[in-house]
């Protein structure tokens, strides 16, 4: 190894670890600072959408393919872990959050293959306009009380029911309490939650970068840069899209349950085609196929205007309140704008998965050029030079 | 149900076909060319409902000439608002001035946010076209209203009253209903003539065939596609005028469910076929209209995305499509 | 290797950055400290409203009337003499629950908070509730209408408004046993609020002996009704019900009298708006119905010093469906802290025994507000029961309907 690339490693090794220790500690700030604690929280939400980002990459970023309805498998995995977990809560108690994580990633997996064994053999743009008939239908669905099993728009659980917190949530914010310089620390439900969801992603993101270097993740790129191709050299390319989709729908289905045990209730309105929309986003901005640019991504765009706001309202930060609400109001415009600048100005995300990079955004474009060019091209050099081939 | 009751379910049926047929258009046109869908289509829709409505006022609403203080109006106002020759030049310029401007924005918005991604991987223009979608959304609800605006003058005067055109047994048939088909009917058979007929009709056939082969036998490429870009949104801008008169109402997010069942209507005939796209957009409204009427309207979105799914999974090339091998 | 250079000064920027904002937090807080020891005890009134997004114009009515309250509190003699100031924080909960959630969270962290005047939306106060039960914070929610919320077993919660139980019935009442109609055609938008009324209405419709001859469900987005209204011609019915917000009922009004359906639409206090008359057009929406909460404040006797009041603090806005509700509601709280401080001491407000202090306070709550009396019943609803039926008159605006 030369001394250059033991820098460059130390260099990384210090990086990580800097980023585990600030992943530890601000929270736990956050917690002791008064009138800080609620920021934990918000933390907890954006570690879900990282989450639901990271798996919604293994369909988009992976595999190519673009899903427009994935908040269907978040909904499903949510309310499968509710429905199913009210009815064992009184065997399993404290366990109950751990065991549903299984059947609410069975649901939004199986949602995923009935989905996907039909419509993936479907064109790419086709795939995007069936996923999100499909989302809206759940959605639909639930609102309208299916079956009697949803409680429609009023939620669950229903009237006194109540989700059972896991193990130990309850016991430490009782007793883990003292004071610090900062103010009185309370290891809250917020806090436990937040280091649920930091170990869930930490699992993601192990199993998502051994699949990326398997024989599936190997088949994935193949299919996505050609899928003729790779077929032709003996890629089954539906067996791969449907491993995608249902490993993506998987990790939506534990994303979902996770949401529904912190936030203690779900109601369709948190699974529109705007959610759906938001993770596109996220995975848009960070970069397709890249598990650190989906991970900025998500906070970028789920955490920076809620903590921003978060900050300001308990005044750490200075902002006219006019500000704070055009954050909320510009939100979506801004993002927009975003998806159709960085389509067009930087398609390969803030932080570009490196094989990504060379796909979208050539660094030799000569080179490629060349490979890649047909008769047309050559002759209209002079008005598509800017563009990729 | 009686059969009057079927009846007029089918007539309000082609009616919302006839809506969704002329926006349709707009989406298979497009595809045809680009194998792109335009998803800033549905909002392009809603656009020109917003704009249909302030010509409207503009032209016949006394309290704008009013509160805006533009005396100039009033002679306007009152040429247009007097006899039947005016009204009808007042429908012709609202239905004209909106398809235009909308049309023209339609061309903006393939310019800016689609050429440069002509070459780029399939997924990148309808990433672009999802949000431009989102922006224009916004932009009208951040600027210029996010409550729900009436169809009609300041007083609440419609600026088109509906009146029975005619009876089938008990069934009233309006005239808006007869104007929005009839309309969509001839601006369909136009369009055909137009692409089938004409030499930048001719253009445009080839163009969608095979772009490079075109481009070589000396079509230019950009300008077929920047027409296309303008005939598609300025006929969903005048669904999206009708829409407003018909229903009576325009607001920000009013063109993304018609737009998802236009789309739906435009695989369902065979996307890039332009009678096909007719034939679905009054298929799905009657399926609609029925399904609302005899089984229930809290599932009639569903019952179009059903429709949509079975479609694309049982014949994805649409009932007057042909199976297309994807080119390699 | 620049690029790699590049992004570790980015990651120890980002690391300064928290560094200094922590920091920054602890310093503020140390003056803040210093200066809120020395003067009077001040406690905080959280405030949960949609103010960026959802229902915008209503949360922002929510904050007027809180602030209006505590303004004339803070002016009072009484609260001068216990050596006391309220002071009131705005919780924007968008609407949503999961920001409702984070909001909570936020009030409940603040220390000085011992009370909450919010949410607008059910299904906020639904996750927002279990926070602020287990931080032992009241919550008077001055516009929840879905039934179960009381019943979900948190002592914390109280509500000045009336619920779908009360409202769906006496319009029902009133559509039968009044208006006289016999058939009856109900539709809801799916939301919480929409069909939880409907759903009253069409019971106590069926149970004064009338008959529903129909019920369906469109969404609070939808334009198109002319199925639907066909489908009521069909139905023989006499009267609408329509369980959501005014945009769509005025739509759905719209299109049945344009289809020859010259039935009478009602609703709940959702469409109480004019906006209702504007979009359906005075020709179509005359003869229709609509019920709202309570009797018209300008019928009260509090409620005309409370428009005075009103107009002198906010002389360029119009009182908003909830305006005196939330004024009612933070009265509710005001009156709580103010008996606490005085049988506890204004310094024991902030402990967990005066938050517990508050609560039961708040139960026993007995005074002549705006929107009428204020009374709790157990589970935490008033006892207020008023409902008043207006129509859509010639002069094309809501007016009360013959009794």
């Amino acid at each position: 190894m030369t001394a250059e690339a033991k820098m460059a490693r130390n260099k990384k090794r210090i990086l990580y670890t800097a980023i585990a220790v600030l992943m530890v500690i601000v929270p736990l700030v956050f917690q002791a600072s008064t009138g800080l604690g609620f920021l934990v929280r918000i933390l907890v939400i954006v570690g879900i959408w990282v989450l639901l980002a990271l798996g919604l990459n293994i369909v988009v970023g992976y595999a190519g393919l673009l899903d427009l309805g994935y908040i269907a498998f978040y909904a499903m995995g949510a309310y499968a872990g509710v429905l199913i977990g009210q009815s064992f809560s009184s065997v399993l108690g404290g366990a109950t959050y751990w065991v549903m994580l299984i059947p609410a990633a069975i649901a939004g997996a199986v949602t995923g293959l009935a989905l996907g064994f039909p419509v993936l053999r479907l064109r790419g743009d086709y795939l995007a306009i069936v996923t999100l008939g499909f989302g809206e239908i759940v959605r639909i669905c639930l609102n309208n009380n299916i079956f009697g099993l949803t409680n429609g728009a009023n939620g669950l659980p229903q009237g006194s029911d109540q989700l059972v917190p896991p193990f130990g949530a309850i016991w430490l914010q009782d007793n883990v309490r003292f004071e610090t310089p900062l103010g009185q620390f309370v290891f809250s439900q917020n806090l436990f939650w937040y280091f649920i969801v930091v170990g869930l992603c930490i699992g993601a993101i192990i199993v998502i970068t051994r699949l990326d270097d398997s024989r599936l993740g190997r088949a994935w790129v193949a299919m996505r840069e050609n899928e003729v191709a790779a077929a032709a050299c003996g890629v089954n390319i539906m067996t791969q899209k449907l491993w995608a989709f249902s490993l993506g729908a998987l990790s939506g289905g534990v994303a979902g349950v996770t949401f529904a045990y912190v936030q203690q209730f779900i109601s369709p309105e948190s699974f529109t085609f705007m959610e759906s929309v938001f993770v596109v986003c996220i995975i848009v901005l960070g970069g397709m196929g890249s598990i650190r640019g989906v991970i900025v991504g998500a906070l970028l765009i789920r955490g920076v205007p809620d903590l921003i706001q978060g900050l300001a309202v308990a005044g750490v930060l200075k902002l006219p309140g006019e500000a704070i609400s055009m954050i909320t109001g510009y939100r979506f415009l801004v993002f927009g704008l975003l998806m159709v600048v960085m389509m067009a100005v930087r398609p390969q995300g803030i932080i570009p998965s490196s094989r990504r990079a060379r796909e979208l955004h050539p660094e030799d474009d000569s080179i490629l050029a060349d490979e890649d060019q047909s008769l047309w091209d050559l002759e209209h050099r002079e008005q598509s030079s800017a563009h990729n081939p | 149900m009686s059969l009057s009751y079927l009846l007029e379910q089918t007539l309000n049926g082609i009616t919302l076909g006839g809506l969704y047929a002329l926006v349709a258009l707009g989406y298979t046109l497009v595809y045809g060319i680009l194998l792109m869908i335009n998803f800033a289509h549905s909002e392009l829709f809603m656009l020109g409902g917003y704009v249909g409505l302030g010509v409207l006022k503009v032209l016949s609403d006394p309290a704008v000439a009013k509160a805006t203080g533009w005396g100039f109006l009033e002679p306007i106002q009152s040429f247009f608002m007097s006899g039947n020759f005016g009204f009808v030049m007042l429908l012709v310029a609202t239905f004209g001035i909106s398809a235009i401007v909308v049309g023209i924005l339609g061309m903006f918005i393939e310019r800016f946010a689609y050429r440069p991604l002509r070459h780029a991987p399939r997924l990148a223009p309808l990433i672009s076209a999802i949000g431009v979608s989102i922006f224009l959304q916004n932009a009208v609800l951040l600027w210029i209203d996010s409550k729900q605006l009436p169809y009609t003058r300041v007083d609440g005067s419609a600026f088109v009253t509906a009146k029975t055109a005619f009876t089938i047994g008990s069934v009233n048939v309006s005239t808006m209903q007869v104007f929005i088909v009839v309309t969509s009917l001839v601006l369909l058979a136009l369009l055909d003539t137009f692409v089938s007929k004409t030499r930048i009709g001719r253009a445009m056939r080839a163009t969608s065939q095979d772009r490079e082969a075109a481009g070589l036998m000396g079509v230019d490429i950009n300008r077929v596609i920047a027409l296309a870009f303008f005939i598609g949104p300025a006929l969903g801008a005048i669904a999206g005028v009708f829409n407003g008169m018909y229903y009576g109402s325009v607001k920000f997010n009013m063109g993304f469910i018609p737009g998802i069942k236009s789309f739906t209507a435009a695989v369902i005939g065979g996307i890039g076929n332009l009678r096909g796209a007719m034939l679905g957009g009054f298929l799905l409204g009657i399926v609609e209209s029925l399904a609302s009427g005899f089984l229930s309207n809290a599932y009639r979105d569903v019952v179009a995305f059903v429709v949509l799914i079975l479609v694309l999974i049982f014949r994805p090339g649409g009932l007057l499509g042909e199976a297309v091998a994807e080119k390699v | 290797m620049t690029s790699k250079r590049r992004r570790f000064i980015a990651v120890v920027a980002v690391v300064a950055a928290m560094a200094l904002m922590v920091t920054g937090c602890g310093a503020k807080k140390d003056t803040s400290d210093t200066g809120g020891t020395k003067k009077a005890t001040e406690v905080v009134i959280g405030i949960g409203a949609p103010l960026s997004d959802g229902a915008v114009a209503l949360g922002k009515g929510m904050v007027r009337g809180t602030v209006l309250a505590v303004k004339q509190a803070n002016a009072s003699q009484e609260l001068k003499d216990l050596g006391l100031t309220i002071a009131t924080v705005e919780g924007d909960d968008k609407g949503d629950p999961t920001t409702g959630g984070s909001v909570a969270t936020q009030f409940t962290s603040n220390p000085n908070l011992v009370g909450v005047m919010g949410h607008l939306n059910s299904g906020v106060t639904r996750v927002a509730v279990k926070i602020y039960n287990q931080a032992g914070i009241v919550q008077v929610s001055p516009a929840n209408t879905a039934v179960d919320l009381t019943e979900m077993g948190m002592k914390n919660y109280f509500r000045v408004c009336t619920v779908d139980s009360v409202q769906g019935p006496a319009a029902a009442d009133y559509a039968f046993k009044v208006a006289g109609k016999k058939v009856a055609f109900v539709v809801d938008d799916a939301t919480v609020y929409g069909t939880g009324l409907a759903d009253e209405w069409a019971k106590q419709f069926a149970a004064d002996g009338g008959k529903v001859a129909g019920r369906e469900k469109t969404t609070d987005k939808d334009t198109d009704f002319k199925a639907l209204v066909t489908l009521i011609k069909s139905s023989g019915a006499e009267i609408v019900y329509y369980g959501g917000i005014y945009n769509s009922a005025a739509l759905l009004s719209k299109q049945m009298k344009e289809g020859g359906v010259s039935i009478p639409l009602m609703g709940g206090d959702g469409i109480y708006d004019p906006e209702f008359i504007k979009l359906a057009g005075a020709a179509n929406a005359k003869g229709d119905f609509c019920t709202s909460v309570g009797l018209p404040i300008d019928q009260l006797p509090k409620g005309q010093e409370f428009q005075a009041a009103f107009k002198a603090e906010f002389p360029s806005e119009a009182i908003a469906a909830y305006d005196a509700y939330s004024y009612d509601a933070a009265n509710v709280i005001i009156k709580a802290i103010v008996q606490v401080a005085k049988d506890l001491g204004a310094d024991k407000l902030t402990t967990t025994e005066g938050k517990a202090a508050i609560v039961a306070a708040v139960a026993k709550s007995s005074f002549e507000g705006v929107t009428g009396k204020v009374e709790f019943d157990a589970k935490g609803d008033t006892t207020n029961k008023a409902i008043t039926v207006y129509t859509v008159g010639a002069d094309g605006t809501w007016a009360p309907a013959a009794k």
